[in-house]
Formats: structure tokens, sequence, C-alpha cells
């Protein structure tokens, strides 16, 4: 397409006649973009033609969905949509400002009052996403003479937020905490003013859940403040998905529980809870909250209808789980390795990455969406597909995908 | 697919000595062979090769440049390759260093892209003499020693690691090449220097860049980070003198420091300008007292990861003492560590041994500001 582009054709002669000049300053836009192509570094976008839902639409082609992280299906919720169109309606498409300056809404407070009840702690701040609360907190969290140490796993925001700091930084092995103990009894010794331990609550390749209760503990004999990154837990893990503080039973002990209301709540938008002083400090402090636009009231009006659904309806919850075993339970019986998860989250070990590519388009033409996760992204030989469970697939569809699975599988020497 | 030019020399004799308790073969073949000693250099470069070809080679395109006879071509050839150009020929049976120095030069003439050899240190030593760090070098381990960063750890693991490199999926990094002394080894002394800093073949660094995408980070990147982290230690401690110590890591810091440093040796700074080159303990021992509160960068050396006592015995156990070992700073790149897991001690001083062993785990210092914990293990114990 790009080729035929009259206005192309013409600045790149342009380019051409001009090579006396000094640089051409867009060229590196398609050499870096062809670079990424030649590598298949680059992203193909996925259409979807339809709701993000149990069954979608996929570059025209019908799917049972294995990979959103809409795990709730809250997202096509009559009382989501509801509450969304009602607030637009309401009070208008947009919000006409930053949160600090004339764009906090009664909505948006209100959100927080509720989301602050859910989760069992004093306070919560709701940021525009997920990433901009890691990227907006953190940096502020631990500065120069400081240390955050990090699981060696941590999602890409978390890493971000910690490289925007000027604080010393230092990795323990996932989820080992004699090695976190190490690192803290060294960071003690070396009379750093605050220590900032931060994980993932969910890890995101593997399923896996990290042992918050330990960390709080081991933490706290040291002095040292605790963050969990808990994107993938939230809505899912602990009861009535009210995340990994009530799946441990130390809600409000956590210093600060970060998550999204992008996954499982089904909208869009990131959140923290703690206590007053911390959400007093982070709205004060946070680059992201103070300097982009507060939510659409119909993004708001939904966020306040997926608590309520949350709190009112726990058969999502129950579903997903039921969902969850049995579909792990019969990948096994087949002779799937489904690695060590402990959530909705079903890794299905492949091994050799182009393996694992070809069973996930060998799926898709079967019409199941699952995407496959390769090296550099888990170590060489643990190529998987990731699959992410929904509530709102029924036991049928789970046998279709399963089905599928099984041929597959045995055609590519899986099982 | 390109086509990628592998040089392989096998040093036939390489081995002998270590069966027949000779601590390697330098200088001691005739003897070697008086008590009974079978060449095994040969059979290992044959055993690699099959592995090669039997599970990794089915897309690998090599074109092969070897030596005539046991020194390459025949245990190609056994194993049914065809496409060998024969670079050299021994001029007699009994081949010597000369001889793998002298394929080592006709082998440059000809672009290749990599050495695979078979032999030990000595080896190593030889090819590196010629090639210099310009080829990335992989060494199939049949020596009585492999204290060099550059040897698989076993036959198939070489195997293996030649099909990546074809393959991309490694990368080129720094690998010491180590010296011991083996007539004053044979008398019991530890006297292992360190011989050179080669290219050797590693696991690449890769950092999260997107949310499910990674790039591979060069070297030499994570090493300017290592830099900005060592200036910045050194601006933060003005009234400290620094040891840099040995090996190619902190070879680079110095350089892009702008410091006339050694390679090889131990060299003094103070407020980031050098204050003495190429140290001994005498020397050492002299700026301590000119500067009484100083800290050591270490960095791990050879195959095995030692941070003490191996490539840089100049850092005695008095001189460590003195220091103090909370003044130690560890520094690696990450791939580094992938391959040397845990940091290896070996002060001869068993009470300085000893208070490693209570330390248990060191702080590793892998990027600019960042670190993690690696276990130290001594040989003592």
């Amino acid at each position: 397409m790009l080729q035929g582009n009259p206005l192309r054709i013409i600045e790149e002669k342009f380019w051409e006649e001009k090579s006396f000049m000094k640089r051409n300053p867009n060229a590196f836009l398609k050499e870096e973009y062809e670079e990424l192509v030649k590598n298949s570094f680059d992203w193909k976008l996925r259409i979807l033609e339809t709701g993000s839902a149990p069954h979608s639409v996929v570059d025209g082609k019908e799917v049972v969905m294995l990979c959103s992280n809409n795990y709730l299906n809250l997202s096509n919720h009559p009382r989501l949509i509801k509450g969304a169109v009602n607030a637009a309606k309401k009070f208008g498409a947009g919000s006409g400002s930053v949160r600090a300056i004339a764009g906090t809404m009664a909505l948006h407070m209100e959100v927080e009052k509720r989301l602050a009840n859910f989760k069992g702690t004093e306070s919560s701040l709701i940021y525009q996403t997920g990433f901009a609360a890691n990227a907006g907190l953190i940096p502020q969290l631990a500065g120069k003479g400081d240390i955050i140490i990090s699981d060696e796993l941590n999602h890409g925001s978390i890493i971000d937020g910690v490289r925007l700091t000027k604080a010393d930084r230092a990795v323990y092995k996932h989820c080992d905490m004699g090695d976190l103990e190490r690192v803290l009894k060294d960071a003690d010794t070396k009379k750093y003013n605050r220590i900032l331990v931060i994980t993932d609550g969910v890890f995101s390749m593997d399923g896996d859940i990290t042992p918050m209760d330990k960390i709080v503990k081991i933490a706290k004999e040291y002095g040292a403040m605790t963050y969990v990154d808990d994107a993938h837990g939230e809505g899912v893990i602990g009861p009535d998905g009210r995340g990994i503080g009530a799946h441990f039973g130390i809600q409000g002990k956590i210093d600060v529980e970060m998550g999204t209301f992008s996954k499982a709540f089904g909208v869009v938008g990131g959140l923290i809870a703690g206590s007053q002083d911390l959400v007093n400090f982070a709205l004060n402090k946070s680059r992201t909250w103070l300097l982009s636009g507060s939510h659409p009231p119909a993004v708001a009006g939904a966020q306040l209808a997926a608590i309520d659904v949350l709190e009112t309806e726990p058969k999502h919850v129950k579903n997903l789980w039921d969902n969850t075993n049995y579909f792990k339970k019969e990948l096994k019986n087949m002779g799937f390795d489904t690695g060590h998860s402990d959530t909705p989250i079903t890794p299905v070990m492949v091994g050799e990455s182009s393996k694992a590519k070809e069973l996930s388009n060998g799926l898709y033409d079967e019409g199941v969406f699952a995407l496959p996760i390769v090296f550099p992204m888990v170590a060489r030989d643990k190529a998987r597909i990731r699959t992410m469970m929904n509530a709102g697939l029924t036991r049928k569809d789970l046998d279709f995908a399963l089905e599928k699975f099984e041929k597959l599988g045995k055609k590519l020497d899986i099982i | 697919m390109m086509i990628t030019k592998i040089g392989l020399i096998v040093n036939p004799i390489a081995g002998m000595g270590g069966k027949v308790g000779l601590k390697g073969t330098d200088g001691v073949l005739k003897e070697a062979v008086k008590l009974g000693a079978k060449p095994i250099a040969s059979s290992k470069a044959e055993e690699t090769i099959k592995e090669y070809i039997s599970k990794f080679s089915k897309n690998d395109k090599i074109q092969w440049f070897t030596c005539s006879g046991e020194m390459g071509y025949d245990e190609l050839k056994n194993n049914g390759i065809t496409n060998i150009e024969i670079v050299y020929s021994p001029s007699c049976k009994d081949t010597s260093s000369e001889d793998t120095k002298n394929a080592c030069k006709k082998l440059l003439e000809k672009n290749i892209d990599m050495v695979l050899f078979c032999g030990g240190d000595g080896t190593a030593r030889d090819v590196f003499q010629i090639i210099g760090n310009k080829i990335p070098l992989l060494g199939i381990p049949a020596g009585v020693k492999m204290h060099s960063g550059i040897f698989g750890v076993n036959t198939s693991a070489t195997a293996k690691m030649l099909h990546e490199f074809v393959n991309h999926t490694l990368t080129v990094g720094d690998a010491e090449i180590m010296d011991l002394d083996e007539e004053r080894y044979r008398r019991g002394e530890w006297n292992i220097k360190l011989f050179g800093i080669a290219k050797g073949i590693v696991e690449p660094t890769y950092v999260q860049v997107g949310k499910s995408c990674f790039e591979s980070v060069s070297d030499d990147e994570i090493k300017d980070e290592l830099t900005e982290h060592i200036v910045d230690e050194i601006e933060e401690n003005k009234d400290f003198l620094f040891l840099f110590g040995s090996g190619g890591t902190i070879d680079y810091i110095a350089k892009k420091m702008n410091l006339d440093n050694t390679l090889l040796g131990i060299d003094g700074v103070y407020n980031k300008k050098l204050v003495g080159k190429d140290l001994n303990e005498e020397g050492i021992l002299r700026l301590l007292e000119k500067y009484p509160k100083a800290k050591v960068i270490l960095s791990p050396i050879g195959a095995q990861g030692f941070i003490l006592g191996r490539g840089n015995l100049q850092l005695t156990p008095n001189v460590i003492k003195k220091i103090g070992l909370d003044n130690i700073i560890v520094i690696s790149t990450p791939s580094k560590l992938l391959s040397t897991p845990v940091l290896r001690i070996d002060t001869g001083d068993k009470e300085l041994d000893c208070m490693f062993v209570e330390k248990e785990y060191m702080m590793v210092v892998i990027g600019y500001r960042l670190s993690r914990v690696v276990k130290i293990q001594t040989n003592r114990f």
C-alpha cells in the first residue's frame, strides 16, 4: 500500500534530490521498523470484529477466546454496560480536566470509596492505567539513598517504574524467600533510608502466586515497605475476587496493593489501595496521575458497576474457577504439562519455540485463540501456549477447545 | 541462509599428561607416552562433531576449514562431512604447539567466523596468541587443565554451542585465557595468571522493552552501565583508593574512564586518576599505606568463576585483609554470571577463606545500581 502512496513517493524523491542536506530526520522510522519485521519482532495486530467475548471474531474467524484478560467476562455484563451508558448520559463523554484541577467528579470519588471497602483497605486511588500507577508511584517511593528490591520475573511496567528512580536496585530469585532475606540483610547493613520490596502478585507467564504473607512478614522485620502488582489477581483470587491481600488473609497489611480495572473488572484503569497516608502522598506526587486527564464518566460508571457485580454476584468468580479446574484437569489427563500455575492462567508447555508457534497457529485454524509465549519471554526450552480462562465459557466450549488441544498435541508429538 | 565458516584445529596430544598424573602435556610428551598415555583429543573432537551432526546440524550451513590428518580432517571425514578445505598440513607426525599456531595463521587468511579447537589451556593459549580477540573461539575440552573461559562443559554442550552460534542464538562476549606455569604446577604450586581476553560464545542478555517483547542488549551496553555505576561509586567515596582487578569487564570500565590501565594486572585509582599501574603485592601495600581506605573491584575470571585466587594472585591474603571484605565490589555482566553461577574463592589462606565461607553470599553488581546475591564457594571446604 505505502509504495503506491503519492505523498511518500514525493517525499522520497525530495530526499534523494536533497542528498546534500545534513540528515534525513525521519529515515530511522522506516529502517528500524523494517529491521523488526525482518527478525519477526514486529507486532502483527489481530483485529476483533466483535466485543471481547468468550466467542469472538478475530481477523474474520470465529474463535473460542483463550487469551483475553477479561477473566470474568464482565466487559459484556449488562450492569456494566448500563453503568457506562447512564454515566455518559448524565455526566457527558469526557471529564474536562486532569483530576488535580477540575477533573475529579463525585463519581470518581465514589468508585474510590467503594473500591477501598471492597479491598478492605483504608483508602484507594484510581490511575488512568495500571502502567500509569506503576510508572507514576514507584519513582516517588524510593530515590537516592534508598533501595528497591524486586522479584527477578517482575512485569515490565514495574521495571520501568523502577528505572525512573535514582534508588539502588537489587533482584532476588523468583519467589525465593531465602534469597529475598539475604538481599534485605545486605541492604540493612548498608544503611539505606528506605527499603521497598516490590513484586507481582500473580506472575503472568506461569500463573503462580507470590508468597505475599511471607514477604510481608520478612519485610516487616527489616522495616521495608511492601508493594504488590496484583493485576492478574484482582477479581480472580481471594474470596469474591478481592485480590491477593484477601487471598492470604492479610488485608490492609500490604503497604501498597496495586491493581487494574482492565482485566477481571472488565473496564480500564489502574488502582492502588492502602492507607489514607499512601493515597494523600500518591495523588500529590505521581506525575502520571497529575499530568493526564481523568477517566471519562462512562469508564467510572462501568468501574462502579463492576464492583457492584463482584459484591453481589459471586457466580462469576465461581464459574471462572470451575472452568479453570476442569480445563487444567482435562489437559493433565491428556498428558499435557501445565506447569505450576495456581490461577486461571494455565500454561501448556511445549518446549521448542517453533513448535509452540505451530500449535498456536493450528489452534487458530481450528477455532481456538491462544497465543504462544516463546524465548526470550521464557527460557529457550520452556516455550508454551498461555491460556487464560473466562467465566463466560460453557462446558461445551471447553470440550471443544480441549478436543483441539488433544488433536494437535498428538499430531505435534507433545502428548 | 548464510554459510558460516568454521575453522577446526585439533591438538592430538592434548590431555595425554593427565591420565598418567603429569598435570599437563607441555614439554613432557615423551615421558607421558612412556608411562602409557593414549591420545584422547582426537576422539573427543570426533565425538563432538558426531553429536553436532546427529542432533543439531539439520539446517545449518557450515564450510569447514581445517588441517590434514588427526589435526582436524580425519575427525570431520569420519563423520561424513565433505565440504572441507585443508589449510595446513603438519610437517611431521608428532605435532607441536608450533603446528597449532601455524594452522591458526592459515585460518586467519580464510576470513573464518569462528575457531573451534580441541585441547586444553595450552592449546587455547596457542590459538589465542595468533587469533587474538578478533574472532570468537570455542574449545572442545580435552586437555588436562581447562581454566580458560572458552571451553564447553563437555562434548555435547560444545556441539550445542556450535549450533547456537551458527544460528545466532548465542552471541560473542569476553572470555579469559588462563596461563598456568606447568613446571611450577607439577611441584604443587598454583600460579595461574590471566593470559589474555579472547572472544568467546555467550548467552545474550535480554531486557523487556514491551509487554511481552524483549530486546537483547550487547555486552558493551551492559559494561557502559557498569562503568556509570563504578564512576558513581568513586564519586560517592572520594577519600577511597580503588584497586581495579584484572579481566575484560574491568578493563572496559578503565578504558571508558580514560585510564591508562593494564588488562591483566592490578591498577590503583584515586580521584579518577591512575596512581599505580600493574602493581604487585608490595606496590599495593605501599599504596594502602598512603591511602588507608580502599575498595577493590573484582570480576569473575575464567571458566570456574574465580574472583580471587586465579588470575589475580597479586591480591594476596594480606592485601585483602587490609582492605576488608566489605570493601570488595564484585561486578559481572549478567551473561557471564549465567555461565559461572557461583563465585569461587581460593586465597591460599585458610583464615581468610573461612571469612568468605561465613559470608556465604556476596552482592554482585550486574547493571547500573542493580545487583543480586550470588553464592560463594571456596575450594577448601
